[in-house]
């Protein structure tokens, strides 16, 4: 049986738990997808983390509502709130069964990588070469997202991954990047990475 | 041979759609707390009964496939993906329900919304921006911004746009996306940035 561990209340503002479960939710279906795809298992299992990580937050945003709400119109009010923290969770259930596929060896037929040729968002890994135009560069720098509808999602340096890296972080040679976004933006960066594309346009 | 080449391709298309879908769903059940919009609510229900048909369409297309048994664990994993495809489905119905029960959004699900990483913007198109008479797909916005215009409102009401819709002057554009592309898409929207929404 799988530990579970107690959890107190925290005096956490509700918008700051629901900031939190979106964006871990939404992150978590792309690395899950990542990691089945590029069958990844340590990658996998940082999902399984952020699973845990998503309950817990959803046990603190319980409590937080409970406590805020004094008469049955503040209940009427937050139940939606509470509604949509469960609803980001069970999306982390989603992304954690897919991350389940790839840690208990159960492996994802080969057209899969067909299937991610053809979807809207295009995952990507590339590895940053030495000499790329992007080495030694912070991410917020870059400004991936207006320049090349580009985001990372994941790093993996030496033998770490770094999830949803920051900003400042920098990027090195030889970091292996899960990047998510459009076709020819994660194709374009694929080439940036790797040093066969020179400069950032734009 | 050529027939079990036809049902792959069939499996591939089921489940890109499949996952398409869901994301979409889950962009617009955001969208549908943010405006409070029933209209939404109701197209991800809508949605969500098209995926659990395909969702089954997809699985029994998967399990009379003719694969072998060392293919079995894999078409396994296809089958699960699928399932989690179907539950994030699910998930986004749930989200649309709150609106669709007449629950006003409270304005902390509208701040979250707002200040996430994949956000929810709105933008109105101006005369002198290169957007206007131009269809959807011409426009390139996703391109351009990294956001996905996923409703137009005009005169009023909110309409779904197709690649082939055009987009005109006075439409409000409501895109999903990362929020780094929000500005991008306002400045793309109104140059002069002479016309706001909020």
């Amino acid at each position: 049986m799988p530990h579970f561990e107690k959890i107190e209340y925290k005096p956490i503002p509700v918008r700051e738990l629901l900031l939190d479960m979106k964006n871990l939710s939404e992150l978590m279906i792309d690395l899950a997808y990542s990691s089945a795809l590029f069958n990844d298992k340590e990658l996998a299992q940082e999902i399984l983390e952020l699973e845990e990580r998503v309950d817990t937050l959803a046990y603190l945003l319980d409590m937080e509502i409970m406590v805020a709400a004094r008469d049955p119109k503040d209940a009427e009010a937050l139940v939606g709130v509470s509604i949509v923290a469960a609803a980001t969770d069970k999306i982390s259930d989603a992304a954690a069964d897919i991350a389940g596929v790839v840690t208990h060896n159960i492996g994802v037929h080969p057209i899969v990588g067909a299937i991610f040729e053809k979807v809207e968002e295009h995952l990507t890994k590339a590895t940053v070469k030495e000499g790329s135009a992007i080495a030694g560069k912070q991410i917020g720098k870059l400004d991936l997202a207006s320049r090349m509808s580009v985001d990372i999602i994941a790093i993996r340096r030496n033998k770490d991954w770094i999830i949803n890296p920051l900003d400042k972080e920098r990027l090195l040679k030889g970091d292996i990047l899960i990047t998510r976004g459009a076709p020819q933006g994660v194709k374009d960066f694929k080439e940036l990475a790797e040093g066969s594309l020179a400069q950032l346009e734009g | 041979m050529v027939t079990e080449q036809k049902r792959f391709e069939e499996i591939v298309e089921c489940l890109v759609e499949l996952k398409d879908t869901s994301e979409l769903m889950l962009d617009l059940a955001y969208t549908s707390l943010l405006l409070n919009s029933r209209e939404l609510a109701e197209e991800v229900q809508h949605l969500e009964e098209y995926v659990d048909n395909l969702h089954t369409h997809f699985e029994l297309l998967a399990l009379t496939s003719d694969f072998t048994k060392e293919e079995a664990s894999g078409f396994l994993g296809l089958i699960r993906i699928g399932v989690a495809t179907e539950k994030i489905a699910d998930a986004a119905a749930e989200m649309a329900e709150v609106v669709l029960r007449g629950i006003e959004p409270h304005a902390v699900l509208k701040l979250a919304i707002k200040e996430a990483e994949e956000t929810v913007a709105q933008a109105c198109v101006t005369a002198d921006s290169q957007l206007v008479d131009k269809t959807l797909k011409e426009a390139r916005v996703h391109e351009e911004t990294g956001m996905w215009v996923q409703v137009i409102k005009r005169n009023g009401k909110t309409v779904r746009p197709k690649g082939d819709s055009k987009i005109l002057t006075g439409d409000v554009l409501i895109a999903s996306g990362y929020a780094k592309g929000v500005d991008k898409l306002r400045k793309l929207a109104s140059p002069q940035q002479t016309c706001q929404v909020e």
